[in-house]
């Protein structure tokens, strides 16, 4: 007969295991609740932003300091500010986010909203075109130079196998080295002696829309509902969608992978350059050495805390402009310098990757 | 006799998921202890158990008799266990020395080295293996870094040797040679413990045997007394009905695969000739040993990789080696890959959404501007009844919480319902239990019956025999012999080796 | 026409060792399956606790260059936290850290008012008699110690990585960890092994470039030669000689660029300052048009390693 008895010839009884190392063991979770995850994620960024306050404090500004001007930021004329600077933030959010989803790392925002900003300037120094579409045809240059610099680095992947991370980041340092180029030399303005172009003429700039709303906002309010739609309802985002699950399959079963990618790459340039577009064409008004300056980590920060998804990236594209206005405060009055804002979204990031490992993982303790 | 390792009641589980249940096993020194089981019946995890891998959630281990408690694999090695996986844990871009000195540390890197070689050359010896200590092991065979693995595990000390599934990836010839030789290992007093799903093997070397379903553990017997009848009772459960065979196929070619050769990424050869055709109605089985060129084979014929040079020839779309994949190629072709969640199933997307990927594309839902989503759920819908695939609450799940079974059901609703010309299936019944088999294997059938080309590609030769018309044999990247059904197992297992 | 090539290229190398360093410090954690893009932000640490520290302890540029890299091996110990233990994908975190120091380095330079303080640097070190030979005695044997001592570290690390079981046993973790982890070998000890040890050579390149080279601090000063350590990875297949000669003509290629302008040559200043970033996709283009893909790669590069993964 079958004998399972035989094991206990072996004359042990049952007890606890014997004493050994105790160690933390992994799980990997299958799934995990949505309010769960949202837990999470919220400890965490809680966590990163009190140690974003201790940090400040040490730096001279205390926790109530900071809340009065955060309470600040609220008033008529800040808030102003903030929808202004929330333009461009959510545009290279959306860029950011719809290159990531197929996975390719897209840091070149700097860059393309400077070529944005060029070519948008060539519109106006050059007088293509009537007074009234002129306009218009600044902002449709503006994503087209954008999409090109983009594609640029695409191509260099797909035909080079360059890796997009390291082309796209020091392509940023020639298109501002090129900016610099024209600002000093031929685009210089005249009648100063500042790296800056000719202003541009009133019917060439963004104005606001009344209510304080800037033209620049409802451009990226269209760019993020076309996406979202794009994203959920089209057949390109169903792609997306597959490439980003299992690039392998995708391939298997006929997805265009290399017109996807392409035509994904294009379109992240695009927005890119649009935030060029809306930074030289409603505040400043000419182009100027920084009007790309730092958006290359808000737009990762951006996609990543929105999970890639386009509504949610206006949401964290305002708040993050909440951040900028404050940290312009902070400077002005404490004379803190701006790359501490960068230093928040560093912050922000990373508690956030962190609580994805719990998400992940199940910890254990053995004895 | 105390036993050399023993392990009670042991629990185990991944994220909810039980793989052990109450999971026991006992082998003596010395002898051949076979660890018999189905696919997915806890072999594995149970001496992953033993060897330091896992950490068991209840349980004990005793070696020797004595109590232990395993936080991980070195101190499983320390205790004298050493295991040999399915999947070799060899870093093959490092030498036979250095993978061998990775394992078994000495103070100096030089001198370790040389201490090394000496001793793997003094072991292979014993063991009638030939190794080269100072080559690369990414030039080995598999046979031969199979035994590069047993070296290292012996070399390092190991009393109670565990070796898991140690002839899936060997032709009949190695596989007897490899066995030979591990009982003449187990008389000079190791204890060895044979993972294995084949009933001729524990019935030819092997002492006693225990059987594991399902988690738990059935029985342990003598092999010797016990009968093929029991035995195979007691692992599957109920008796497996070999489906009904036969059929005269229609007349002409459907697909002819010309010379058909595809490379690695580091430049060898890993297809070098696959020549064959496959008529309308009827399912051709390519037999042999993974590793010879299957999977790229698979690959170049499914779309996911393109051949270096030679023809794939579809009778309603000419020569597609070349071409990516296209509208019409997706729907004469249906594709049934080995690992499912690498080439046919996105995990993370839901059913609905992998159901009706392949026909996308051709505009079935939809057009550009706009996928119809509610066409997509009803059809899916339509689709898991017909096809039977269970567990799924809404077409929106998530495709990876379906069970093996149903995702590879899932896979073949989603082929068939395009009623292919033609049908690749790569190992399609890897990893799933004896009822999903029979399903998988039926619907295989049906697909032939309707008048498909079938291509059915397995190391599982009982399947191959079972299912196939005719037979092609594939050694070394070429199909060298070819059969008709009634096919001759013991011809076959000639034409794998004379060629090997 | 002679002078013009001796004082290029005499400095060479000083431009070249900070690309040499920081390359040799990503090898070495990328070799153990850390895909590392924390170059940028760890060389402006270094950069700037390499001033501070002589402007506080008005000490010697040996003790700055220490500090440098101690600081930059602390800080790597953040990213060794996210993505060894805490399993971040590696690419955000790399991303993270460097906007991090970038932040940190500004927000600390600037209240500690370090910015734009002259320091005195090292002297150069002439091994004589060589340093005699015309042309030659100048280019090789009179610069300074920091530079004899990367030719030292080069041949000393690439001893480590290929002849020592320590080298064998971060190898391994890079190739295979799941076979190094069945060996009984601590995946994630050698692996933070490796980024602690590589990123304390990429904080002394940020050092150098501060305290020896320049002489001062400036927010942001490495301008992206961090970025240019990382594609010269990739341009020497993680091997640590190909690196160095990478870096030499990136040395000479950043070197000439003031030399070209004293020479009197007119040449677009910023198209000019273009030049190490184009040649850098150059170089990354002809390395993808030639190389096979993966071939050289460390096997499980950019990978998180859990033991009790189940497929």
């Amino acid at each position: 007969m079958h004998d399972s008895s035989a094991l206990s010839s072996t004359g042990e009884t049952a007890s606890p295991p014997a004493a050994g190392r105790s160690r933390f063991v992994l799980d990997v979770r299958q799934s995990l609740p949505a309010w769960k995850q949202s837990l999470f994620l919220a400890v965490s960024l809680g966590l990163g932003l009190a140690l974003s306050v201790a940090i400040l404090w040490v730096a001279g500004i205390s926790p109530i300091d900071l809340a009065g001007e955060l309470a600040g930021v609220f008033n008529a004329d800040s808030l102003r500010g903030v929808l202004v600077q929330a333009a461009p933030l959510m545009l290279v959010g959306l860029a950011a986010s719809l290159a990531f989803r197929i996975g390719f790392w897209n840091l070149g925002l700097d860059g393309q909203m400077v070529f944005g900003g060029i070519f948008a300037g060539a519109i106006s120094i050059y007088q293509i075109g009537p007074p009234s579409t002129r306009l218009l045809l600044m902002g449709i240059a503006a994503a087209v130079g954008g999409s090109l610099w983009c594609l640029l680095a695409g191509f260099l992947k797909l035909r080079f196998r360059v890796n997009e991370i390291i082309a796209t980041l020091l392509l940023n340092y020639v298109a501002v080295y090129f900016l610099f180029h024209l600002l000093y030399g031929a685009w210089q303005d005249a009648k100063t002696a500042f790296p800056q172009s000719t202003p541009f003429q009133p019917f060439e700039r963004l104005t606001d829309l009344g209510y304080g709303i800037n033209s620049g906002l409802l451009i990226a309010i269209v760019a993020i509902l076309a996406a979202a739609w794009l994203i959920h309802y089209s057949r390109i985002g169903f792609y997306m969608r597959f490439i980003s699950a299992n690039p392998s399959m995708a391939k298997v079963v006929g997805i265009p992978i290399r017109a996807v990618t392409l035509w994904t790459v294009a379109i992240s340039g695009a927005c890119a350059g649009l935030a060029g577009f809306v930074n030289v064409a409603s505040q400043e008004g000419r182009l100027t050495e920084s009007y790309a300056d730092g958006y290359v980590f808000s737009g990762v920060l951006i996609a990543f805390l929105s999970r890639n998804d386009p509504i949610v990236v206006a949401v964290v594209g305002f708040l993050i402009a909440v951040l900028f206005i404050t940290g312009q405060t902070l400077q002005v009055f404490y004379q803190i310098p701006f790359t501490m804002v960068q230093m928040i979204e560093a912050i922000i990031v990373m508690s956030v990757a962190s609580s994805e490992f719990f998400i992940r993982h199940r910890i254990r303790w053995i004895r | 006799m105390t036993a050399a390792l023993a392990l009670k009641e042991i629990r185990k589980s991944f994220d909810g998921v039980v793989v052990l249940d109450d999971a026991g096993f006992s082998g003596n020194a010395g002898e051949v202890h076979a660890l018999l089981g189905e696919n997915g019946a806890g072999k594995s995890s149970l001496m992953n158990v033993a060897a330091g891998l896992y950490a068991p959630e209840a349980g004990r281990i005793f070696i020797g008799g004595k109590a232990v408690s395993l936080s991980g694999p070195s101190e499983a090695r320390a205790n004298g266990i050493g295991m040999v996986h399915q999947h070799f844990k060899l870093v093959t871009s490092f030498s036979v020395a250095e993978n061998i000195l990775l394992a078994n540390q000495r103070p100096q890197y030089r001198s370790g080295i040389k201490d090394i070689s000496a001793a793997i050359e003094r072991q292979a010896a014993e063991l009638g293996f030939t190794i080269d200590p100072g080559r690369r092991v990414n030039t080995l065979t598999v046979a031969e870094q199979q035994q590069v693995e047993i070296v290292k595990v012996l070399i390092g000390g190991a009393k109670i040797l565990i070796l898991d599934e140690p002839t899936a990836v060997l032709t009949d010839a190695e596989a007897e040679r490899l066995l030979e030789t591990v009982r003449r290992l187990a008389a000079t007093g190791t204890a060895v413990v044979l993972i294995t799903h084949k009933l001729n093997e524990v019935k030819r070397y092997a002492d006693s045997v225990t059987i594991m379903r399902r988690g738990k553990t059935v029985a342990t017997l003598d092999p010797s007394t016990a009968s093929t009848a029991e035995l195979t009772q007691l692992t599957v459960g109920a008796t497996q009905a070999l489906p009904v065979r036969a059929r005269n196929a229609d007349t002409g070619t459907r697909l002819n695969v010309g010379g058909l050769k595809c490379t690695r990424t580091d430049g060898s050869t890993a297809l070098e000739d696959a020549t064959f055709f496959v008529r309308p109605g009827e399912i051709y089985g390519i037999a042999g040993v993974s590793g010879n060129g299957q999977a790229e084979l698979a690959e170049a014929l499914i779309g996911a990789r393109e051949p270096a040079s030679g023809e794939i020839w579809v009778e309603s779309l000419g020569d597609i080696a070349h071409e990516p994949v296209s509208t019409p190629r997706i729907a004469a072709v249906g594709a049934i890959p080995a690992d499912r969640y690498t080439f046919a199933l996105a995990g993370g997307l839901s059913i609905a959404d992998n159901f009706a990927v392949t026909e996308i594309r051709s505009g079935r839902y939809g057009w550009l501007g706009r996928i119809d989503r509610a066409a997509m759920a009803r059809e899916a819908a339509e689709a898991i009844a017909e096809y039977d695939v269970r567990g799924v609450r809404n077409v929106r799940q998530k495709a990876a919480l379906l069970s093996g079974g149903n995702a590879q059901k899932l896979v073949i609703a989603r082929e068939f319902s395009r009623s292919p010309s033609v049908v690749v299936a790569h190992s399609p019944s890897r990893g799933l239990d004896a009822r999903a088999c029979i399903a998988v294997h039926q619907s295989l059938l049906s697909a032939r019956d309707r008048g498909a080309a079938v291509v059915l590609i397995s190391e599982d030769l009982d399947e191959v025999l079972g299912l196939s018309d005719r037979i092609g044999v594939m050694t070394r990247g070429r199909i060298v012999a070819e059969f008709a059904r009634p096919a001759d197992r013991q011809a076959i297992g000639r034409a794998m080796v004379d060629h090997a | 026409m002679l002078a013009f090539l001796t004082s290029w290229l005499a400095d060479a190398p000083i431009t070249a060792v900070p690309y040499a360093l920081a390359a040799l410090g990503l090898i070495i954690s990328e070799r153990s399956g850390v895909l590392n893009l924390t170059a940028e932000g760890l060389m402006l640490v270094g950069a700037l606790t390499g001033v501070g520290s002589c402007l506080t302890f008005d000490g010697h540029p040996g003790l700055a260059l220490v500090v440098a890299m101690v600081s930059a091996s602390c800080v790597s110990l953040l990213f060794a936290g996210l993505v060894v233990v805490l399993r971040v994908n590696q690419v955000i975190a790399g991303l993270s850290i460097v906007f991090f120091c970038q932040g940190l380095t500004g927000l600390v330079g600037t209240l500690a008012n370090w910015q734009n303080k002259h320091i005195e640097g090292m002297a150069h070190l002439a091994i004589w008699p060589f340093s005699e030979i015309p042309v030659i005695g100048r280019i090789f044997f009179m610069q300074d110690p920091v530079v004899y001592l990367t030719v030292v570290i080069f041949f000393l690390v690439n001893y480590w990585l290929s002849s020592t079981m320590m080298g064998l046993r971060i190898r391994s973790v890079g190739e295979n960890p799941a076979a190094a982890d069945a060996a009984g070998i601590s995946v994630a000890l050698h692996r933070v092994l490796a980024i602690v040890l590589g990123s304390s050579l990429i904080g002394l390149a940020g050092g150098y470039i501060s305290v020896v080279n320049v002489k001062l601090w400036v927010t942001g000063m490495t301008g992206g030669r961090g970025w240019i350590a990382v594609a010269l990875v990739v341009f020497a297949r993680w091997a640590p000689w190909p690196a160095l000669w990478g870096a030499l003509l990136f040395g000479c290629i950043e070197a000439v660029i003031p030399h070209i302008a004293a020479a009197g040559i007119r040449v677009p200043q910023y198209l000019m300052m273009m030049t190490p970033y184009l040649a850098t996709i150059a170089v990354m283009i002809w390395v993808g048009a030639t190389q096979r893909v993966g071939s050289s790669e460390p096997g499980a590069l950019g990978q998180p390693h859990v033991r009790e993964e189940r497929r």
